[in-house]
């Protein structure tokens, strides 16, 4: 019930959200360690927590809080495994943008 | 609902219990004209994001919960289990969808409690999962009492509700796709398949904002279809305050700078089209709004 939105957003628009929390959808596509590069429209370094499980190439959901340097410190994370459809999850990053008022809190 | 009607009095027309059931749902269309009774009429079902229930008030203290000015009460949503807390008679779950956080209730089902076969699943937090259930408000607190909850497997069914929720908001505050009112030479047609969306989305269009909906477009297809002259006198006389008994011509024509001539033979095609009727004579006009 708490008036918190937590907005979906993609590479280009990380600079909007630094120091808050995000929805990221995209595909991985590099894992170092506890650092995996994800494809969100542009590339994202996400800084992964201890229960990550994700594998190249599936898609993954992360929530995450934006650092100032654009990268993403993980709080949860989800893999999608290969049948995401990423246009679509571009398309909806982009209208719940356009739409704010179904989607976020200013 | 027609088509049924014949089909049982042609074919089962002994079977008086099929009929009573088409009657009883013909009188529930009525009360909600009527709107003294609490209609069904409202029950469609609607795609929503969270923030919009979050958000949606009652337009005064009693009346029901409007998204849209558009009376809610069945909703579909899209989100993730952020905590599950059970309890004796239901399981509340904490769904988050990324727009806002809502309380859903799944009651429990005292009599299949005992039959391992029919207990509901839980949901394991995180997981996504998609809900049907009616939005209810609980000394100021709103809650989705679910009448059926199950997980997400394709997880395109997020992004897709989300733009689902978005186009039924659209439909709804501005009008359907633009192809549809513009829609050819057919504008009678174009018309009434617009009206057909908005009773899918809006329930029969009891609410005010379904009706006005579905009013602009329809008359606004019968007019694209007229000349310059037409369309001109039909745009005066919408904004000009006419009252119940419209306009007389010679205002029109006043108004406007144009003849007599022009005037009738302009308000001529705007009847043909039904887009105007005649009131008090054969003089004067208003627009058929419906």
């Amino acid at each position: 019930m708490e008036a918190i939105s937590t907005p979906r957003v993609t590479c280009a628009y990380l600079n909007s959200y630094v120091g808050k929390n995000v929805i990221v959808v995209g595909k991985v596509i590099q894992l170092r360690g506890d650092e995996a590069l994800i494809d969100a429209d542009g590339n994202i370094t996400a800084h992964l927590n201890r229960e990550a499980h994700l594998a190249a190439g599936n898609g993954v959901q992360i929530i995450g809080k934006v650092n100032p340097d654009l990268s993403v410190k993980v709080l949860s994370s989800i893999d999608l495994g290969t049948g995401v459809d990423y246009s679509l999850a571009n398309a909806v990053v982009e209208i719940s943008h356009q739409h704010r008022e179904l989607f976020a809190y200013d | 609902m027609a088509s049924y009607g014949g089909y049982t009095r042609t074919g089962y027309g002994a079977q008086g219990g099929e009929e009573g059931g088409g009657f009883m749902g013909g009188s529930q269309q009525q009360g909600s004209q009527g709107g003294a009774t609490k209609s069904h009429a409202d029950d469609s079902l609607r795609p929503v994001t969270i923030k919009q229930l979050v958000d949606c008030k009652e337009a005064y203290p009693g009346a029901d919960l409007a998204i849209d000015g558009l009376p809610v009460t069945q909703v579909t949503l899209v989100g993730q289990v952020r905590s599950v807390n059970p309890q004796t008679t239901n399981v509340t779950y904490r769904i988050d969808d990324g727009t806002g956080v809502i309380d859903v209730k799944k009651w429990v089902d005292a009599e299949k409690a005992d039959d391992p076969d029919h207990t509901d699943p839980r949901f394991a937090p995180d997981t996504y999962v998609r809900v049907w259930g009616r939005l209810t408000s609980f000394n100021g607190r709103k809650h989705v009492g679910a009448h059926c909850i199950r997980a997400v497997t394709d997880f395109n069914e997020v992004n897709y509700h989300m733009l689902e929720a978005t186009y039924v908001h659209l439909c709804l505050t501005k009008g359907g796709p633009p192809g549809q009112q513009q829609g050819g030479g057919g504008n009678a047609a174009g018309g009434d398949a617009m009206f057909v969306d908005q009773a899918g989305y809006g329930g029969g269009g009891t609410g005010a904002g379904g009706n006005a909906g579905g009013f602009g477009s329809g008359s606004m297809a019968a007019v694209a279809a007229c000349s310059k002259n037409a369309k001109n006198v039909f745009n005066f006389m919408a904004n000009s305050p006419g009252g119940n008994e419209g306009l007389h011509i010679n205002f029109i024509a006043s108004g406007m700078g144009m003849s007599i001539r022009d005037v009738l033979s302009a308000v001529d095609e705007l009847m043909g089209q039904g887009a105007l009727y005649n009131t008090v004579d054969d003089e004067t006009f208003a627009i058929l709004d419906y």
